[in-house]
């Protein structure tokens, strides 16, 4: 019975003690696995903090791959731990080997990933543009232990697959879903760290590029072999391919013919860091000024070292149109001197001959000599106004003067000469023109008598010159005004320009002459771009300063000059002086 | 002697007066014309030997003129001497490419000078 009651009690004891040692077991069992969880985490925070830190210095993919698989080995189990990583032309493998392996080994897990590669991409990939780097372990030939675990991750960055990490070993079943997922965090983790970098950088190089690309000089950078990195449109506008998608040096080589060496000017910038400054020249139409630089690196590391090079061509067009206009300007100048010139010192010459070999009356060439040097002296008048005028220098002194009384003095002036060339010349006033306008009377004469003289050179025999004057009241429309002082114009004056205008007298010089076409009116007040005289002004010659001073005049009085024209019709001329004060009239 | 006959092309009417007075009237016709327009008109009815042409002129310069003639007449047939105030080498280049005899700016030849010029375009011809 004893024997039984101890049994049982044994059997007792033996049940709670496996019981507790079973619980114990599962509790030990728990406890491990919360452990290893935690070295888990520990390892993700100390692999996601050292990658954080590298990060921060370095976008380089490469390099952070190769940070997260030198820690791997802590954390799983592998015979090698391998990447792949897409290059422009190439495809990096490195592999790192914890044991030693067979050559078969390498290159089954090398194969396997470039089937994924090729997989994710969609595309194929040829084994030869593979570059295989090896580290770690040695190959043993004579161990012929196949891959038998195998576990792929897709590297992605900014949602583009950028290449594959991969664990491998001879072992069968290693990789299970726990510590899969972990490492997927890791990449994950990374390529959000590159990504959000990444983007960081994009917008500021978004912001170069786009300060780039809007340049209006072209620029083009390569790399040390003459690849070209970066081209903006102006550039592809120098050689005439802006339509062309991927442009090589050869486009520029091809295009820029004779006129620029592009290649060795680029080759004494990378390999001498010479920078050269070209002579201007001509590409379809425009002058450029090319200008080649080294690219150097400004990262402390490798400083100063030569990346490539950079060619500007900066569009010298205008300044080349502005040197011409000058140099049309000298010679139209010295040519409007010389004229003169010459007559006076052949009419002179001519008087220097014994008496009777003069044939024509002495009085003649006096009259040659006179004549001819009054020109002179307007020209050089003229050309001292616009040099002021240029220089912000030309000053008026205005005082209050009765414009009719003007107005009537010109027509005394000029009546002689109209009546010569048999044309009407008519002067009225409103009533209503006050007699005490400020202005400067000289200067104004001067402005007059451009406008008459040139009314007179484009007026044919038989026409009409009206100079007139009326009162412009601020905010009234001038086309009633226009109408209550019973003036006909060759077209309407623009009412948007005078509703801006203080109360102002008008003076008016219209013509019954040729009149001047809509796109050459705003031609005619520039100092330098005269009317191409043999299309638009026939018959006439001259500086074409006239209308740029006589603008310079009135802009001085704070009056406008303007013109509306009709062709075949005629021209009418008009400024307008203030009567209300304004900034530049004083006094 | 044969009178020969100079067309002085020229708006210049100092120029034209002082050629005339200047060449000996029992050597020379001299003619004029004020443009290249009225100068080509002229040219069948002138039938001239020589002809002094200004550059720079209202309605047809000088320029126009010699191609106009040389399309009318042949390159050459008639000398011409370009007499301007202008001394662009681009305009004379033009002229000398379309035939002309010579060139001299006005302002730097006495009245002298010119006449030895024109005299010596006739004893070459000789």
């Amino acid at each position: 019975m004893i024997t039984i009651v101890s049994i049982v009690i044994a059997c007792v004891a033996i049940a709670v003690s496996v019981y507790l040692a079973v619980k114990d077991f599962q509790a030990k069992a728990v406890l491990e696995k919360r452990e290893k969880d935690v070295s888990r985490r520990m390892y993700e925070l100390a692999i996601l903090k050292e990658l954080g830190d590298r990060i921060g210095y370095s976008l380089n993919v490469q390099q952070i791959i190769d940070i997260i698989t030198n820690s791997l080995h802590q954390f799983i189990e592998y015979s090698a731990v391998s990447y792949m990583l897409l290059e422009p032309e190439k495809v990096i493998f490195k592999m790192h080997l914890e044991n030693s392996v067979h050559r078969r080994f390498v290159n089954d897990v090398r194969d396997r990933m470039l089937g994924s590669l090729g997989a994710l991409l969609d595309r194929e990939f040829d084994k030869k543009n593979v570059e295989e780097i090896l580290s770690g372990a040695i190959i043993i030939e004579e161990l012929e232990e196949p891959v038998r675990s195998f576990f792929n991750i897709p590297l992605v960055i900014d949602e583009k697959v950028v290449g594959v990490l991969t664990v491998a070993d001879t072992k069968e079943g290693l990789y299970k879903e726990e510590e899969m997922t972990i490492l997927y965090k890791i990449i994950q983790q990374a390529s959000k760290a590159v990504t959000s970098l990444q983007g960081v950088v994009k917008t500021e190089q978004e912001k170069v590029n786009a300060m780039v690309e809007s340049m209006e000089d072209g620029v083009v950078m390569t790399d040390a072999d003459y690849r070209i990195l970066v081209i903006n449109p102006a550039a592809k506008r120098v050689i005439g391919q802006e339509k062309k998608p991927e442009i090589t040096i050869f486009d520029f080589i091809d295009n820029l013919g004779g006129k620029m060496d592009v290649r060795g000017r680029l080759e004494e910038s990378v390999k001498l860091k010479k920078t050269y400054v070209s002579e201007r020249f001509e590409m379809r139409g425009k002058f450029y000024q090319s200008f080649v630089f080294p690219v150097k690196t400004t990262a402390s590391l490798n400083a100063g070292e030569v990346l490539g090079g950079v060619v500007i061509f900066h569009d010298v067009t205008r300044e080349v149109e502005l040197e011409r206009v000058r140099d049309d300007f000298t010679s139209m100048i010295v040519h409007e001197l010389r004229t003169p010139l010459s007559g006076i010192q052949k009419a002179s010459e001519l008087l220097k001959l014994p008496p009777k070999k003069v044939k024509v009356g002495t009085k003649q060439y006096i009259d040659i000599i006179y004549q001819n040097s009054s020109s002179m002296l307007d020209l050089v008048n003229d050309i001292l106004d616009a040099a002021k005028l240029q220089a912000g220098k030309f000053e008026i002194s205005s005082e209050p003067a009765d414009i009719k009384e003007v107005l009537e003095n010109r027509f005394s002036f000029f009546n002689i000469s109209s009546t010569d060339k048999k044309i009407r010349l008519i002067v009225s006033a409103s009533e209503n023109v006050p007699k005490d306008v400020p202005f400067d009377i000289q200067r104004i004469k001067q402005v007059l008598n451009n406008l008459i003289s040139n009314a007179l050179k484009f007026t044919a025999q038989g026409g009409t010159i009206t100079v007139s004057a009326f009162l412009h009241e601020s905010g009234v429309s001038v086309a009633k005004e226009v109408t209550k002082a019973s003036l006909t114009l060759p077209e309407p004056f623009p009412e948007e320009q005078f509703s801006t205008l203080p109360k102002s007298v008008v003076v008016i010089v219209a013509d019954t002459g040729m009149g001047i076409s809509a796109q050459n009116i705003p031609l005619l007040f520039s100092k330098f771009k005269q009317i191409d005289n043999k299309t638009v002004v026939p018959n006439i010659k001259g500086t074409g300063l006239g209308l740029a001073i006589a603008r310079g005049i009135i802009g001085e009085h704070g009056g406008i000059v303007d013109v509306v024209s009709k062709v075949d019709v005629g021209s009418a001329f008009y400024f307008t002086l203030p009567i209300t004060k304004s900034e530049s009239v004083t006094s | 002697m044969i009178m020969k006959n100079v067309l002085v092309v020229d708006d210049d009417m100092t120029f034209v007066a002082a050629i005339k007075a200047t060449l000996d009237p029992n050597e020379y016709t001299v003619q004029s014309a004020g443009n290249g327009l009225e100068a080509l008109e002229s040219l069948k009815e002138l039938k001239p030997d020589l002809i002094l042409l200004d550059i720079m002129m209202p309605k047809m310069d000088g320029i126009e003129f010699l191609k106009e003639m040389n399309k009318q007449y042949g390159e050459g047939k008639t000398p011409v001497l370009i007499t301007s105030n202008v001394s662009s080498l681009e305009k004379i280049g033009e002229g000398i490419a379309l035939g002309i005899r010579g060139y001299f700016v006005k302002s730097n030849e006495s009245l002298q000078g010119i006449a030895g010029i024109i005299a010596g375009v006739f004893e070459k011809q000789k």
